[in-house]
């Protein structure tokens, strides 16, 4: 599978009447994580909803812009074509609850007629052991996700989205809710994911450590607009903004 | 000098509690009526009560509800064919559709239907379905029960789906489903329990239901509905039994409609039983 690199440009979205990202242009380069970070409210959830084009399910939603997914025209595409081909974890952890453990995982496989019988298996183990995840459900892939904690949980969604190996991976602030430990192991898969296959992966992330943390590029956004952009290392340690500092001094 | 805010206390307390008594008196009356009238009955009548179409009127021998109790049980059935795929496709277009303008009427149409007088449901079927095909049957009762099923079933299943938080649909988009598979492997699944409760009650609602049944199946006392050929026939229902039987001079007949009623009450009492096992445990 090829990379595929992700790339916005001038991207305009309004949501009932208010502008909520205002002429937005990024880039997330393959084999690399790519941090969105901004104060709430700042536009970064709406950015990547509506880079895999969840943003069609919000009532009053309205984009202009162009988003590219290496050649793919993600706002011309059939919708389901795109959301095939990108993955995404949210901030809620939300592993279907009337699924197994096993079935939660194998979903997105089965759906789109990718694998059955020992390959899904196989495909199923492979993504619980990219989510770090494996060694606590291995035995027991047939009970239902209630009896696991939250980071656990959320480890299960991040397998979900792993089983379709989509070559863009998108994150909602998927720690925001989530234990120190089961944190440290999802940020781990997102950088050996990111490295592994060349995958695209884009996290939205309202803590600037985070960000210093695990990504190569920040793309930091306030009140809808771009702010500053660049390799990790130059926004942390030079900020070329002056609101960027302050972000990063916990002020804004 | 008595403490008078006491006093007041006491007195208030008393008459909360009398009259919490006086509004569930009728129940426990009814309910106790029905078991040791009815309960004689049935043991009475044994396993032929069941079975065995009422003796002849006056004739001092009881006989029993069977054509009135298979009767029924056809009806929950064909009320079920019909009107539970009716009732969930109605809510499913209610609450996922919601941006179109035909789901706003579709709710709306639905929640009136809840404020028709039952019996009206069943003037309209004879008008509709017994008169064009010239006689009663069990085909037509279960049509005019199937739309007073309806709007219960609806909005219980409406209610269901729309408890299932948002993040479970973005994440079955998020894996490149259809809206039907949304829906259905998603959203359906999550809400089963509320779902089945929803046909749950719309069936108990109906079984018990006698207006819509007198103008649609006619009073076949004596026939059995054995079979599928049986629905476009005449047939009977427990809670018409009741309801005509129970208007006769005659003591045998009156004494069978009691019979009915502990019957009728066991069947709505298992169905609840069954929602109550289904709820018990709800973990999401």
């Amino acid at each position: 599978m090829e990379p595929v690199e992700v790339k916005v440009s001038d991207l305009n979205v309004w949501i009932g009447g208010s502008h909520i990202l205002k002429g937005v242009s990024m880039k997330a380069p393959p084999g690399a994580v790519t941090a969105v970070m901004g104060p709430s409210g700042s536009g970064k959830s709406t950015l990547i909803r509506v880079i895999n084009r969840l943003i069609d399910l919000i009532p009053g939603a309205r984009v202009e812009g162009k988003v590219l997914l290496g050649s793919l025209d993600a706002l011309r595409a059939d919708p389901y074509e795109v959301r095939r081909r990108t993955g995404m974890v949210f901030q809620e952890p939300n592993p279907f609850p009337h699924m197994t453990i096993y079935d939660n995982v194998a979903i997105g496989p089965r759906i789109h007629g990718l694998a059955r019988g020992e390959e899904l298996d196989r495909l199923v183990e492979w993504a619980l052991k990219m989510a770090h995840l494996w060694d606590e459900v291995k035995d027991r892939l047939r009970d239902y996700p209630h009896q696991l904690s939250g980071g656990q949980k959320q480890r299960l969604s991040l397998a979900r989205a792993l089983a379709l190996k989509p070559r863009v991976l998108l994150l909602d602030e998927p720690t925001a809710n989530i234990d120190p430990v089961s944190t440290v192991k999802i940020e781990r898969s997102i950088m050996e994911y990111a490295k592994t296959t060349m995958a695209t992966v884009i996290i939205v992330t309202h803590t600037p450590q985070q960000a210093a943390r695990i990504s190569d590029h920040i793309l930091f956004i306030y009140q809808g607009r771009v702010v500053e952009y660049g390799p990790t290392r130059e926004v942390v340690l030079h900020p070329r903004h002056d609101l960027t500092r302050k972000f990063l001094g916990g002020e804004v | 000098m008595p403490d008078w805010r006491r006093v007041k206390d006491r007195l208030f307390t008393a008459a909360t509690v009398a009259l919490a008594l006086l509004a569930v008196a009728p129940l426990f009356h009814i309910l106790a009526t029905v078991v040791v009238r009815g309960g004689s009955v049935i043991l009475r009548g044994g396993v032929s009560f069941f079975t065995d179409p009422p003796a002849y009127p006056g004739s001092g021998e009881l006989g029993g509800v069977g054509p009135a109790l298979l009767g029924t049980l056809w009806l929950g059935l064909v009320t079920s064919l019909i009107g539970v795929p009716l009732a969930l496709l109605t809510a499913i277009y209610i609450v996922e559709y919601r941006e179109g303008r035909l789901a706003r009427v579709a709710r709306v149409f639905t929640s009136s239907l809840l404020e028709v007088p039952t019996v009206l449901i069943g003037m309209l079927v004879f008008l509709v379905v017994v008169v064009p095909m010239g006689r009663y049957s069990l085909a037509a009762g279960s049509i005019a029960l199937a739309i007073v099923m309806l709007p219960y079933t609806v909005s219980y299943v409406e209610r269901a789906l729309e408890g299932v938080p948002r993040t479970y649909r973005e994440a079955g988009y998020s894996i490149g489903m259809t809206r039907a598979q949304v829906v259905f492997q998603v959203v359906m699944g999550i809400a089963s329990r509320g779902v089945a409760a929803g046909i749950l009650i719309g069936v108990a609602k109906v079984l018990s239901e006698t207006a819509p049944l007198l103008f649609t199946i006619g009073s076949a006392r004596g026939s059995y509905p054995t079979g599928p050929q049986s629905l476009l026939e005449p047939g009977d229902a427990l809670p018409l039994l009741i309801f005509q039987f129970a208007q006769t001079p005659y003591s045998n007949w009156q004494d069978l409609a009691w019979g009915a009623a502990l019957l009728l009450t066991l069947i709505i009492l298992a169905i609840f039983t069954l929602l109550r096992l289904l709820f018990r445990e709800v973990k999401l």
